[in-house]
């Protein structure tokens, strides 16, 4: 086992850098490929985080009636603390509401002199459970809340969450569809530049036919030729998407920095990069597989 | 008598452009046997030992090889039963960035055995075919004649004990012709069966073995339109 290893590594070198060029050419095209797909995956990996951060902030207001007595706020309290989702319910007064709204304006407070905090409504902020925080789950305790008749309008920025899930889902799909494209690509060429390696060791290939060489002995150099292209343009392609990233944060403006600070721009995790790594190997074996399917036959 | 090393019972090959190449060919080489495959260019004698050693597959009949039936359906051991055999070409098919010896010893690399050992047999086989002090030359650098004894050396490492030649002299003269039939002689009178294809009657004249005729796709009995049977002729006849 340990010398057919031997053997089969010592083959696969050696039909590497005998066909050096071709075989630059087709870990240069993986790499490219991969990096198209990488970088999609590396957005849609930093959008759909930003849109947790965003969705573990997320609240719901609900606007009690104006004039709702006091002695209903309590059970109403106690029963909206009761739906399903619900974590922690704050009640708001209008008073709360008011010294909210000057601290939120600062030094421009007295725009808000003559109103009385009576106009201002009372509501109860509501925070859900964590696994409630998406756009699916918050429609469920928003509908369930719009049962209780004392609540004027309920807001929890459904917009903003249905528009940025729609942004990741198009996101994930066009990395799919890419992916797809660009995988049909990679087998495509990684097997036309096996079939010239292939080509280039005719003779050789004819005369371990002859000798009576084994299936494993005459295709497994070029499976192994395929993997390593593979992993060697998986891993330029990880290079180059890094080298993108980290050029990014010397190229932004010190403004948009502080804004980053807050929901830092991520490189991929080392779980997705080794998937990359793996892809890249799978797509560059399936070449060889198809290549040796096509002209390694016995003759 | 010994046993048939090689049997063909009604084997024919049409090519799907309805070209017959071999038609109903029945025949027996005995182990330990030397037997000339005689006839002109293009009337299948190529085909033939292409059939034997499973690089075509007939269109009818049954062919066995040292105990294996490849005509059998879905038979795919075409590496198996060419490890029980050596397979000699007119142009000798060597690998011409390699030394004499690389070129014997990758028989045996390829079929499992480690390099250092590789290079051993390779070494004692060369010695035996008579090329020991070329053995670290490049193969290019060797005369024709040359280059066919490496040739067969390979053929024989993985101790075949059948060779199957296909015009092996084609391209050699006159004075290596006889050198390179003589070193087939010694190794069938060692005990290697040999099925030497061959278009050169003169050959066939002055070594004394059974030969087959073939034209047209058919064995011959000698006469023409005498088809199906073996006819042997001994040298002179």
């Amino acid at each position: 086992m340990t010398f057919f290893l031997q053997y089969v590594m010592r083959r696969a070198f050696q039909n590497m850098t005998g066909n050096l060029f071709s075989n630059l050419i087709t870990v240069g095209i993986i790499a490219v490929s991969m990096l198209i797909f990488s970088t999609f995956t590396l957005l849609a990996f930093n959008l759909t985080h930003f849109l947790k951060i965003w969705e573990d902030k997320i609240e719901v207001i609900a606007y009690l009636k104006r004039g709702t007595p006091a002695s209903e706020v309590e059970p109403l309290l106690s029963k909206t603390r009761l739906v399903e989702g619900v974590e922690i319910v704050r009640y708001v007064s209008p008073y709360d509401a008011m010294t909210f709204m000057e601290t939120k304006l600062g030094g421009q407070k007295n725009l808000l002199q003559g109103i009385q905090p009576a106009l201002l409504p009372p509501s109860f902020e509501i925070q859900l459970k964590k696994d409630y925080r998406n756009s699916a789950k918050i429609n469920d305790v928003v509908s369930h809340l719009r049962e209780m008749a004392q609540f004027e309008e309920i807001q929890y920025g459904q917009e903003w969450v249905e528009t940025f899930s729609a942004l990741v889902h198009i996101l994930r799909l066009t990395q799919w569809i890419l992916g797809g494209l660009l995988l049909v690509g990679v087998v495509f060429i990684t097997s036309n530049t096996l079939q010239l390696t292939i080509s280039s060791r005719r003779e050789e290939i004819e005369v371990m036919h002859w000798v009576g060489a084994g299936p494993g002995f005459v295709r497994v150099p070029f499976y192994v030729e395929g993997l390593i292209q593979g992993l060697l343009g998986g891993g330029l392609a990880i290079l180059f998407l890094f080298l993108l990233y980290q050029g990014f944060f010397l190229h932004i403006p010190p403004s948009m920095q502080a804004w980053l600070a807050k929901g830092p721009v991520l490189f991929l995790p080392a779980e997705t990069i080794a998937w990359i790594l793996l892809g890249g190997m799978v797509l560059g074996f399936f070449g060889s597989f198809v290549a040796s399917m096509r002209v390694l036959r016995y003759k | 008598m010994s046993e048939p090393i090689i049997e063909m019972v009604h084997v024919s090959k049409t090519y799907p452009s309805q070209i017959s190449v071999l038609s109903d060919i029945t025949m027996e080489i005995s182990s330990g046997e030397f037997a000339f495959v005689a006839g002109p260019s293009g009337s299948g004698k190529s085909t033939l030992l292409r059939i034997l050693y499973g690089a075509e597959k007939p269109t009818s009949g049954e062919v066995v090889v040292d105990g294996m039936q490849i005509t059998q359906p879905g038979f795919k051991k075409i590496h198996q039963l060419r490890r029980k055999m050596g397979i000699v070409s007119q142009d000798f098919k060597l690998l011409r960035d390699r030394t004499v010896n690389e070129n014997v010893a990758f028989a045996l690399e390829v079929t499992g055995h480690t390099r250092r050992g590789a290079k051993s047999k390779a070494s004692d086989m060369l010695r035996r075919i008579g090329l020991e002090e070329r053995e670290e030359d490049p193969i290019l650098s060797l005369s024709a004649g040359e280059q066919q004894r490496v040739a067969i050396a390979r053929a024989l490492v993985n101790s075949s004990s059948l060779i199957l030649a296909d015009e092996p002299t084609g391209n050699l003269d006159a004075k290596t012709t006889l050198e390179v039939m003589g070193i087939f002689s010694d190794l069938n009178h060692q005990g290697t069966t040999i099925l030497f294809a061959t278009q050169f009657t003169g050959l066939i004249k002055r070594f004394p073995f059974r030969v087959i005729q073939i034209l047209n796709g058919q064995i011959l009995n000698g006469k023409k339109g005498v088809v199906n049977e073996v006819r042997e002729v001994k040298a002179g006849e």
